[in-house]
């Protein structure tokens, strides 16, 4: 244990205290004693800036389950610092804006912030743990916690639609992830990642390589809401804005990007890793940002623009990886790619948090987020749109803000795949910078509407539920200082240039930064007219003439069948499979004990039929047989003659004395084998037997024969003569193949002598093998108790103490 | 002492001896019944001490020595059973005073349930393959009793069909056994793998091991044997069926384990590829049925079969790591069943009812219970840190690690399966609006969940601690990796 690990620990050290506070002082807005957390953190994290400058890492470590080789390895590099920040900066200005968000009075605070705690430990153990099962457990984590923050107002059926949705699909992809990096541990025997990554050379050749790498990045993909897995992320919206700005935007979605990031240095040389990160990145990037477009909840457009722009950090991270294919670092221009990716996704995390937060001011202030309805909000709330149109210009790639560096650094690296000769990009390439070009128009349009539509145009007080008016004081102060840090960092990037983004690149590339060097991150506004800037304005231009003409076309979303969506595929899926198991199970369990016998008997002679087949294990030996007496065959006879007149018998009194024939003619067969102890046992047995049968069966109703069918019958002939065939050809093999003398020699042997009984059946029941007898008497003893309780305690008439 | 393994079997056993006597003063019967389960534990834990230190523990009951009397067996992996399967009648007990009803506990509930746990413990500490049966019978016999008292319709109804399957099942052990004594002629479970381990693995021999799995798979409700279990689980209180749901069948995979381990193991390309298909097909079938069902039992019931299949698929993959893995997962397995069903049992108090449809909001006034369930349900699904995670891992691991890919990922995709069929529980009966039930500030509410926190308590501790109990289950799985360990510990002379 270290402090490092009481950092990732004391998030839930204080959920624990979270319901005190809310129980024993009401009066404080308990997000007020959450707060401190964070900012100590923040700070506490802030003091590894000079370690990871020089790409330096710190590392400590406790055993948890050292016999697994499962530790719990805490590990600050440039990348998990960068995380480990967002994560706790982020955190520190949605707690505080949640204080005014969340009323005390109405809510209950104390599973707010336990989940939300909950969740900011989580993240921080997933960036900052070097063993891959630590981090599978943080990750699942982080999965179950935004599942109860989606389902914070757990009585609204869209809330817990929305947490189902999100869990199902992320612990899907979870479990996958588990899945491959158990293969990474099969195939490099260690779960650490910095022992993997050691390795990567071996790893790359195995055959298991490519399974596991898609199977991890199945839990990448989900997590970080990609094509096709995206869709649980609108959904999520259901929960708090401050919850969606934290988790589903800034945070706990990029831990999909921070686990390419991190396993980039084994996986990335492959070329199926460029073409799946790479290229579903893209799609996603194009696809988010068309959905975008159409939606009028202002949380929806948010949430598809997350999609969109999680879809380009992820094409940037694939983009990257060319990097590795090329020795040299001095001029590796592919290592602009990733350093994008890393820029901008700190720049996401700022603008996009701004935004959600502008959208919870607006939803609190009027009560609604749809479009339609809202309009002019402007002159009532100056501020908040100040913050809008610095985020949104931001998204939209516009000068002097910071999302106006990265998209351009995006485009680069974009760009810059056209010139790589490998993987097919002579072919396939050029559909990467065509792709982002179509997204960044889309995402300009959407930016355009979130703010226009919103604060401009004409104000409709009328649909409304409450007049609208600036935000309190409070819960603006977090938006401000996100919209100052989008202007900052957009005039000043190299603020950031070795600070962070250096050193969250050299760690997801170490095999290209030569130990004691760095990479040359340098941002700048201006790059002389390049074919990026062409592509900004042609972008902007597009944008605006299409928002403009927005009525016009938008109807050409309607063209695309509402049915065929993924979401559909959900939705009938989910309940598909409900119905469908529900179906098939009613088919076969249909409470009739004889089916489930005729299963079971069929599965009896089939297997064991093929197992004697199959093992050629049919023998017969005649050795050491007597010979057989006529005795013998009239007993044979009379007993199959009483077991075929049980079948055929029409009433139960027949079938009973008949089965009493069998009976007795057993203990017959014991006399002539000489065992009259056997025989007698058997006689009493078989007598009182058949008087209690017949005195029960006296009372209870007539045989229906003739209601079962013909081929009823004849199935169960076949499976009767079936199982009886079985057990003979079993019992001929087995007596066939004595191997050993038993060990009834002793029996014979010491009866007498140590035992001091002269009847050795008594002598074993009694003294070799007393332990049997005196449980066999417990059995009596039981059953003797189960009877005279079930004859009388009948709790259904008397309703009395049931228990259903 | 060196008699310390029989305790775990005789104290139950004078314990229901002496509660017949009691039966009609219930304050007695719940002290007595209480006090000895305790001892119990404890006995069983000092077990397990015992032979972590010294080693597997044998009496030769009588002095009769092995191979010609009736010899007791406690190696690590019969040892820890036996202790878990004492805690879980311990909580059971404790949820009884509050929930079985006085009339069923007039009528003889306690000193039954003492006699089930004679049976189970019996059952996992016997070296004698007869005697194996012998207790069997003690356990079904006792589950019979348990199913039918009461005498409801359903019970009376689907206890007859419980019955008649394990009737079959018993008749087909006694074959069994005979036709295994007639190969090599002993009972003695040591014995007969020594026997065989000279001769290899005959061929009847294969097919005796087909038939053991038939034997110990209706028991232990493997597919296609398990179509008795949902209807006649369904049918006892739930105090009884948590007991059945966490221990009968787990007494089924235990003999599957030590036969299979013990006596045949010789034809694993035959053997161990059938139970892992069958396994496999479990798996799926029990999922299928979980996600079925609105009836909260019936989502939990299926969730047993699902375990089966997983315990069984890691057997069969028959390596150290497997087997180990295997046995993390059977105990928290038996653990988190049991707790499951104690806690959805609260839901069905408050409720009176059993569909999930018509439950909804429990959080507002119970919140306890909630989250007490939730943490079940991740355990339930292997959500790390807690107890499912380990054994799973292992399990997919070791499937991983020999080639088997499809069988590993359809476990590892059944926990999403698991997962969802018990969140349904917690999203439908806890979450949603609150509603009011009739009679349910009567409940004993805060009484009941105090044994099912326990058993979820002892899930997380598991869990977290697995280091723990690392060298504990490690040692467990030493016997089935070489089986010459039981042997030289039985017949040492």
């Amino acid at each position: 244990m270290s402090l490092l690990h009481l950092a990732i620990f004391s998030p839930f050290l204080m959920a624990i205290l979270v319901p005190l506070f809310y129980k024993g002082l009401r009066k404080i807005h308990t997000g007020w004693f959450v707060l401190i957390l964070p900012i100590v953190l923040f700070v506490y994290f802030l003091q590894f800036l000079p370690v990871t400058r020089d790409n330096g890492v710190f590392q400590r470590s406790f055993d948890w389950i050292p016999s697994l080789g499962i530790s719990f390895t805490a590990y600050v590099d440039g990348l998990s610092l960068l995380f480990a920040l967002l994560i706790t900066g982020i955190g520190a200005l949605v707690v505080l804006y949640s204080i005014f968000y969340l009323s005390k009075e109405r809510e209950s605070l104390h599973n707010f912030y336990v989940y939300l705690l909950m969740f900011m430990g989580a993240m921080l153990g997933v960036v900052l743990s070097d063993n891959l099962i630590t981090l599978y457990m943080f990750w699942e984590l982080t999965s179950i916690s935004s599942f109860l923050l989606i389902a914070y107002w757990y009585d609204r059926d869209r809330s817990r639609y929305g947490a189902l949705k999100s869990m199902l699909i992320t612990v899907f992809g979870g479990l996958a992830m588990l899945g491959g990096f158990l293969l990474l541990s099969i195939m490099g025997d260690t779960f650490s990642v910095r022992e993997l990554i050691a390795q990567a050379d071996v790893l790359n050749n195995h055959p298991l390589f490519l399974f596991a790498m898609i199977l991890i990045l199945l839990g990448a993909f989900t997590k970080s809401a990609q094509f096709p897995f995206y869709i649980w992320l609108p959904d999520a919206m259901e929960a708090p804005t401050p919850v969606s700005a934290y988790l589903h935007s800034a945070t706990m979605v990029k831990a999909g990007i921070y686990l390419v990031a991190r396993l980039s240095a084994i996986f990335a040389f492959s070329e199926y890793w460029f073409w799946l990160v790479g290229g579903i990145g893209i799609f996603t990037l194009f696809w988010g940002s068309f959905n975008a477009v159409k939606q009028t909840d202002l949380k929806g457009i948010l949430a598809f623009s997350t999609v969109s722009q999680l879809g380009l950090i992820m094409s940037l991270l694939g983009a990257g990886a060319i990097a590795l294919h090329f020795e040299a670092l001095d001029d590796n221009i592919y290592t602009a790619a990733t350093i994008a990716a890393v820029f901008h996704l700190i720049n996401h995390a700022t603008f996009k948090g701004s935004l959600f937060m502008v959208v919870g001011i607006v939803d609190h202030e009027t009560g609604t987020r749809d479009i339609r309805r809202l309009g002019g909000l402007m002159s009532f709330m100056p501020i908040t749109f100040t913050i809008a149109i610095i985020g949104a210009f931001s998204m939209a790639g516009l000068p002097p803000f910071n999302g106006f560096l990265s998209k351009e650094m995006f485009f680069t690296g974009m760009l810059q795949l056209l010139s790589a000769d490998i993987f097919n990009l002579e072919t396939w390439g050029l559909l990467f910078p065509v792709l982002a070009w179509v997204g960044s128009v889309f995402t300009f349009i959407y930016s355009m509407i979130l703010v226009f539509k919103t604060f401009t145009g004409k104000y409709q007080p009328e649909k409304l539920e409450r007049k609208p008016h600036e935000a309190p004081f409070g819960m603006l102060i977090s938006p401000i200082v996100l919209a100052a840090l989008v202007v900052l960092f957009g005039l000043f990037p190299n603020l950031l240039s070795y600070s962070l983004i250096q050193p969250a690149a050299a760690a997801i590339m170490p095999s290209i930064v030569p130990a004691g060097e760095v990479l040359d991150v340098h941002v700048s506004h201006w790059h002389g007219f390049s074919t990026e800037l062409f592509m900004t304005i042609g972008v902007v231009v597009l944008g605006i003439l299409m928002y403009l003409t927005l009525n016009k076309w938008i109807r050409l979303y309607s063209i695309f069948p509402g049915k065929v969506t993924l979401n559909t595929l959900y939705d009938t899926g989910l309940y598909a499979s409900e119905r469908g198991s529900y179906n098939v199970t009613k088919a076969y369990m249909n409470g009739s004990i004889r089916t489930y016998l005729i299963y079971i008997f069929v599965f009896f002679i089939g297997i064991l039929g093929f197992t004697l087949w199959n093992k050629d294990a049919f023998t017969v030996s005649t050795d050491n047989l007597a010979p057989i007496g006529v005795y013998e065959m009239v007993l044979s006879a009379v007993i199959i003659a009483g077991t075929m007149a049980i079948l055929a018998a029409k009433s139960r009194l027949t079938s009973i004395i008949a089965l009493g024939a069998v009976g007795y003619t057993v203990s017959l067969f014991f006399v002539i084998f000489r065992a009259p102890d056997l025989a007698l046992t058997q006689l009493v047995i078989e007598t009182v037997s058949v008087a209690l049968f017949l005195l029960c069966f006296y009372h209870l109703p007539q045989l229906n024969r003739d209601q079962e069918g013909r081929r009823f019958k004849l199935g169960n002939l076949a499976v009767a003569l079936g199982v009886g065939t079985i057990v003979t050809l079993m019992a001929l093999s087995a007596h066939s193949t004595k191997r050993f003398e038993s060990i009834s020699e002793y029996y014979i042997a010491n009866t007498y002598e140590e035992a001091a009984g002269k009847n050795m059946v008594n002598v074993i029941l009694v003294d070799f093998r007393g332990f049997d007898t005196l449980f066999e008497i417990s059995v009596l003893a039981i059953a003797a108790l189960g009877i005279f309780g079930m004859i009388k305690l009948r709790l259904s008439k008397k309703g009395e103490g049931a228990d259903e | 002492m060196i008699n310390l393994l029989i305790l775990p079997i005789l104290i139950p056993l004078v314990t229901a001896t002496l509660l017949i006597i009691f039966s009609k003063s219930i304050a007695v019967q719940r002290v007595i019944s209480l006090i000895s389960t305790i001892g119990t534990f404890a006995a069983s834990i000092v077990l397990i001490l015992t032979v972590k230190n010294e080693g597997i523990q044998t009496v030769n009951l009588g002095s009769w020595q092995a191979p010609f009397g009736i010899t007791l067996v406690s190696d690590m992996l019969s040892a820890v059973l036996v202790a878990t399967s004492s805690l879980i009648v311990l909580c059971i007990t404790l949820y009884s005073f509050r929930s079985i009803g006085t009339a069923r506990e007039r009528f003889y509930y306690y000193p039954i349930v003492q006699f089930l746990l004679v049976g189970v413990n019996g059952a996992f500490t016997t070296g004698d393959i007869f005697n194996l049966f012998v207790f069997f019978e003690v356990m079904l016999m006792s589950s019979y009793v348990l199913i039918v008292i009461g005498g409801t319709k359903i019970q009376l109804r689907e206890s007859v069909k419980y019955i008649l399957v394990n009737i079959i099942s018993s008749a087909l052990f006694v074959i069994a056994v005979g036709m295994l004594y007639s190969v090599v002629g002993s009972l003695n479970m040591a014995h007969i793998s020594q026997r065989i381990s000279e001769i290899g693995q005959l061929p009847i021999l294969t097919v005796l091991a087909v038939l053991f799995l038939i034997v110990f798979g209706l028991k232990g409700a493997i597919f296609p044997l398990y179509f008795w279990l949902p209807g006649s689980y369904y049918a006892p209180p739930v105090p009884v069926l948590a007991l059945f749901g966490s221990l009968l069948t787990k007494v089924g995979i235990y003999s599957i384990m030590r036969s299979y381990s013990l006596f045949f193991y010789g034809d694993q390309a035959f053997t161990h590829e059938l139970l892992s298909i069958l396994a496999i097909i479990t798996v799926i079938v029990g999922c299928i049925g979980a996600i079925a069902y609105w009836d909260v039992k019936k989502i939990i019931i299926y969730n047993i079969i699902v375990a089966v299949g997983v315990l069984l698929f890691g057997f069969s993959v028959a390596t150290e790591e497997s087997y180990t893995g295997t046995i993390f997962y059977i105990i928290h397995d038996m653990i988190i069943k049991a707790a499951l069903f104690l806690l959805i049992g609260i839901m069905i108090k408050i409720t009176a009812t059993s569909d999930l449809r018509q439950m909804g909001g429990l959080i507002k006034k119970y919140p306890l219970v909630g989250w007490t369930f939730l943490v079940a349900c991740f355990a339930l699904a292997g959500i790390p840190p807690l107890s499912g995670f380990v054994g799973k891992l292992l399990i997919v691991r070791s499937g991983f690690a020999e080639g088997q890919y499809i069988g590993s990922i359809i476990v590892l995709l059944s926990s999403l399966v698991v997962l969802f069929s018990v969140i349904k529980i917690f999203m439908n009966g806890f979450w949603r609006a609150p509603k009011d039930y009739p009679g349910e500030e009567k409940q004993p509410v805060q009484f009941l969940w105090v044994p099912a926190a326990i058993l979820v308590l002892a899930s997380v501790l598991y869990g977290t601690g697995a280091e723990v109990m690392y060298p504990i289950i490690s040692q467990a799985s030493d016997a089935l990796v070489n089986p010459t360990i039981y042997i030289d510990a039985v017949l040492k002379e």
